[in-house]
């Protein structure tokens, strides 16, 4: 008996590092920034829900289900094939997508949040953790450059009610909060953290870079179909979006292997990060539509993001979630609470204002707050076409408390 | 099936290290070494630690490497073997969540899926492996000692003489080490009782 062959094919083949990842760890010693970031995909945080805080958790929070698994009846009375007031408001806000008027440099901004609950003696509230800003730009010629920022924010409570709440504990600088698999300690004025930080694995200039969005040229954007079945076949099938998510490993049967929640939650990120590049206004309505198309994807009318704008939305089918006493942590914050995956647009502009995993079924560690409460989201604070060259904003994206 | 998912200079491999001592000072020639071996060391910690670590481990180990290049002794080791000394320290930093993991597979039947956590999406190669049951017990209940020589063997697929070097023992600790780590391995996966309880390799 070979042990050692035993052990060897236990461990299996990894996948192998990604070029990001291979950019990032070459940039830490080489002196030059590692700006093969997310061009301009979307952040990779987005679509992964709680469990993006720590790898850990993959088995701290057990999925035991979801709802409707044959893709369920469409919101609305009818359901498909009837006139849903919902699906109408999404498709309208499609066709509004505006021509965007083109410049020498496209840039964007979006903000990461993860919501903590916090167990005080005077009252529990939510508060609004791991903020973090990006910013990036680029030229849309090759040669005129681009970069990437980034800026930690501090936590702040969830809504005004928190806020009401957050004072009655004596309005506390710092807040410890239970993440996945550890304490967390988040500070609730501005730090150093809170400027922009332009060097480092994730951030830099390359005054040689531009002309390239999600690895096409804006020509190549241009040349998008509009369609919204070709657009489907291009980026929103299990092939496509194993490719797109890194599910090689995964494979059965030549097929990339369901993700537990289905296909929904990757097409909702999918067409986020597309929408984040500057791709034309009919191909976004071509995008909007595809998605709404989907299976397992459900209009639900109109929504608030988390920077309090409201928008008309698309879910995917809601999840329960498990949260286990794995690795530790407070009892009272186990159990089971139901979410589901938001993707929510500006009616009058159709551009793409957040994602967000918003809670239907309160439990576990969100077992005091309300349907609706946003447990993680990524927003869109800006995305537009410049002739100047961009500069991240100074002002902070809330009014600080 | 040994771990060089992409050794970047294959036909260089053989004659061991990617950078004789003088070029190590330049960071041209370290981006030979990178380029060589990032893979490699990225592909050890991500079947150790999983793809999140993996990231983290592997550019920490070329970043120590980096700022310690005047350091390294061409005549104590090759390249390849310094590397996984680095790489295997800064693995010692996650051992509560190595072994964390490792039991938690120890947990799953034959037929299980591994954690049906959401992160699965990304982390989708768990699906893939056979580390489960017995085996990963027995791996968990390894003193640490045991499991870095175990894994830098089976694993790294380094001599007796390159773990010795790599995690700074004698030579003669690697025998011993590794005979125990076979003998543990073995009896878990039924060498003694194939009756024998999961729950008796790890307690």
């Amino acid at each position: 008996m070979d042990e050692l062959r035993t052990v060897r094919e236990a461990y299996g083949e990894p996948a192998p590092p990604t070029a990001r990842e291979i950019a990032e760890a070459r940039a830490l010693w080489d002196g030059k920034p590692a700006v093969r970031r997310a061009r301009f995909g979307w952040p990779f945080r987005a679509g992964l829900g709680v469990v993006a805080a720590g790898a850990a958790a993959a088995v701290a929070v057990a999925l035991i289900g979801h709802g409707t698994p044959d893709g369920g009846p469409r919101t609305g009375a009818g359901g498909r094939g009837v006139l849903d007031l919902n699906e109408q408001a999404v498709l309208q806000a499609a066709a509004k997508a505006e021509l965007v008027p083109t410049g020498k440099y496209w840039s964007s901004d979006h903000i990461l949040g993860q919501s903590y609950v916090v167990r005080a003696k005077t009252g529990t509230y939510a508060i609004t953790g791991a903020l973090t800003e990006s910013f990036s730009w680029a030229g849309a010629r090759k040669g005129t450059g681009e970069g990437y920022a980034d800026r930690d924010l501090p936590a702040r409570p969830a809504t005004p009610q928190d806020e009401a709440a957050w004072r009655r504990a004596g309005s506390p600088a710092t807040l410890r909060v239970w993440s996945s698999d550890k304490w967390l300690t988040f500070p609730t004025k501005a730090t150093k953290a809170a400027r922009w930080r332009s060097d480092g694995p994730e951030a830099g200039e390359d005054a040689r870079g531009g002309g390239d969005f999600l690895g096409e040229s804006v020509e190549d954007l241009q040349k998008l179909p509009s369609d919204p079945a070709e657009l489907a076949e291009m980026f929103l099938t299990p092939e496509r979006l194993g490719k797109a998510l890194r599910l090689q490993a995964g494979r059965q049967a030549g097929r990339p292997v369901e993700p537990p929640g289905g296909w929904a939650v990757p097409q909702i990120a999918r067409v986020a990060s597309l929408l984040h590049a500057p791709v034309p206004p009919k191909v976004r309505a071509g995008l909007i539509r595809a998605l709404t198309a989907q299976p397992g994807i459900h209009a639900i009318g109109r929504v608030t993001d988390p920077l309090g704008r409201r928008g008309v939305a698309l879910a995917a089918d809601e999840r329960a979630v498990k949260v286990t006493g794995e690795f530790g942590g407070p009892a009272d914050q186990r159990g089971t609470y139901r979410s589901r995956e938001v993707i929510v647009f500006d009616e009058r502009t159709g551009a793409l204002l957040a994602r967000q995993n918003q809670l239907t079924v309160p439990g576990g560690p969100y077992a005091q707050m309300k349907p609706g409460f946003i447990i993680d989201y990524s927003a869109v604070r800006s995305a537009q076409w410049t002739d100047a060259k961009p500069k991240p904003p100074a002002s902070l994206p809330f009014p600080v408390r | 099936m040994t771990g060089e998912p992409l050794a970047a200079a294959p036909a260089r491999a053989p004659l061991g290290p990617a950078a004789p001592r003088p070029s190590l000072r330049d960071p041209d020639r370290f981006g030979e070494v990178f380029d060589a071996h990032f893979a490699e060391i990225h592909g050890y910690a991500a079947k150790r630690l999983g793809p999140d670590a993996a990231s983290d481990v592997a550019s920490q180990t070329f970043l120590e490497a980096f700022r310690r290049r005047d350091r390294y002794d061409p005549a104590r080791a090759a390249v390849r073997t310094w590397l996984y000394g680095i790489a295997t320290n800064l693995i010692a930093k996650h051992r509560r969540s190595e072994v964390r993991a490792l039991r938690a597979r120890a947990r799953l039947g034959p037929g299980d899926a591994p954690g049906e956590g959401h992160a699965d999406v990304v982390d989708a190669r768990v699906s893939a492996q056979g580390l489960r049951g017995r085996l990963a017990g027995a791996i968990a209940a390894l003193p640490a000692g045991e499991r870095d020589v175990l894994l830098l063997v089976a694993l790294a697929d380094l001599s007796h003489e390159e773990v010795a070097a790599a995690l700074g023992v004698p030579y003669g600790t690697v025998g011993s080490r590794l005979s125990r780590a076979r003998k543990k391995v073995r009896e878990a996966l039924g060498g003694t009782n194939p009756m024998r309880d999961v729950e008796d390799d790890h307690g």
